[in-house]
C-alpha cells in the first residue's frame, strides 16, 4: 500500500500505523499531507524525532566502582597461566 | 546464541560511536601476548562505555557491574580472536551486548520476551492525543530526564531502544541478537519511543502541577 497515495484521506490512527515504516524509510515526514492538517500527529512526529535524536547524543556517563577492577584482577590471578595484573591503579 | 562478536558495522557508524583511541592498538597487541598492564589500559579506555551499556540495558547497578566484570573477563580470554575486521570498541561492545543478553536468557527472560510486549494494547496503539496538544517535548528534555525515562521503559522496549537509538545497531543486527524478526525489532522500537514520549510528557505535567 502506498503511504503517499493514501495520506490525504487517512485518519490519525491510520497515519500512526504507518509511522514505523516512515521513520525506518527515513521518509520526508514534512511531505506527508496528513501532517499539514493534523497538529496532533505533527506534534507526535516532532516528539518522536526529538526523542530519537536526543538518544543518539547520550554519552557513556557512568564509571563502574573500583571493586569491578579488583574483582577482575582476582579472577585473573586465579586463572592458571595468566600473568597477574598490577593492582591499585584504577 | 553466538557469544562472540561479529558483523562489522558501516564505517560511518564506527566513526560516530567509536573514534580511534590513541595507544589502543599498542595495548591490544600487548594484551594479546598476555601483558597484564596492557589489559589494564584497555579496561581504563573502555570501562565507562561498557558499564554504561550494561547499565542502560539492565537498569540495575549491581547487575551492570557484575556483567561489566564478566565482559572484561571474556575479553581477556577472547582478545586473541580479534581480527581487526571492525573497530576494537565495536567488537568489544558487541561482546558486552552478548554477555548481557546471555545473562537475561539465563534468568528466564521476561526481560527479552518480545512477544509479551508486542501484544497490542490501548497503551501502545495509535491515539489522537486529544487535549494534549499544548505539550510538546522538543527542546525541553535534558539528558538526566531522558536517562530516567529510559530506565522506566518495560525491559523488552528498553533493550531495543538502547540497542538501536543509543548504541546505533541496525534492526537486522538487533533481530539476530534477540532472535526475533526485523519487523518485531522495528515495531518494538516504535512502541518504545511512544512509551518514552508518554513517560516524558507525564513528567512534564507533574512538574507543571508542582
Amino acid at each position: 500500500m502506498s503511504v503517499r497515495a493514501m495520506d490525504k484521506t487517512m485518519t490519525c490512527a491510520e497515519f500512526q500505523e504507518t509511522l514505523p515504516e516512515l521513520f525506518e524509510a527515513q521518509a520526508d515526514l514534512n511531505a506527508q499531507d496528513h501532517l499539514t492538517t493534523c497538529e496532533n500527529c505533527a506534534a507526535l512526529v516532532r516528539d518522536l524525532n526529538y526523542i530519537a535524536s536526543q538518544a543518539k547524543l547520550l554519552l557513556p556517563m557512568h564509571d563502574p566502582s573500583p571493586a569491578v577492577w579488583d574483582n577482575i584482577q582476582d579472577a585473573l590471578r586465579r586463572t592458571p597461566g595468566v600473568p597477574s595484573a598490577q593492582p591499585g591503579r584504577k | 546464541m553466538n557469544a562472540g562478536p561479529s558483523q562489522p558495522r558501516p564505517a560511518n557508524q564506527h566513526m560516530r560511536r567509536n573514534p580511534p583511541i590513541a595507544g589502543e592498538q599498542e595495548a591490544i597487541d600487548k594484551a594479546r601476548e598476555g601483558d597484564a598492564r596492557a589489559f589494564e589500559t584497555l579496561y581504563a579506555m573502555h570501562k565507562r562505555r561498557v558499564y554504561s551499556l550494561c547499565l542502560r540495558m539492565l537498569g540495575n547497578v549491581a547487575e551492570a557491574e557484575d556483567l561489566t566484570q564478566e565482559a572484561f573477563l571474556q575479553l581477556y580470554r577472547k582478545i586473541g580472536t580479534f581480527r581487526g575486521d571492525s573497530a576494537f570498541s565495536t567488537w568489544l561492545h558487541r561482546l558486552a551486548v552478548n554477555v548481557v543478553l546471555m545473562h537475561l536468557r539465563r534468568k528466564g527472560l521476561p526481560q527479552v520476551s518480545l512477544e509479551e510486549t508486542l501484544e497490542p494494547s490501548q497503551d501502545d496503539g495509535p491515539r489522537k492525543d486529544i487535549g494534549a496538544r499544548d505539550l510538546t517535548l522538543s527542546g525541553s528534555i535534558d539528558r538526566v530526564t531522558l536517562e530516567r525515562a529510559i530506565e522506566n521503559l518495560p525491559p523488552g522496549y528498553r533493550l531495543v531502544f538502547v540497542l538501536h537509538d543509543v548504541e546505533g545497531y541496525e534492526h537486522n543486527e538487533i533481530a539476530g541478537m534477540l532472535d526475533c524478526s526485523i519487523g518485531n525489532s522495528k515495531s518494538q522500537l516504535h512502541k518504545a519511543r511512544m512509551k518514552l514520549r508518554d513517560l516524558l510528557r507525564t513528567g512534564q505535567r507533574k512538574e507543571q502541577i508542582a
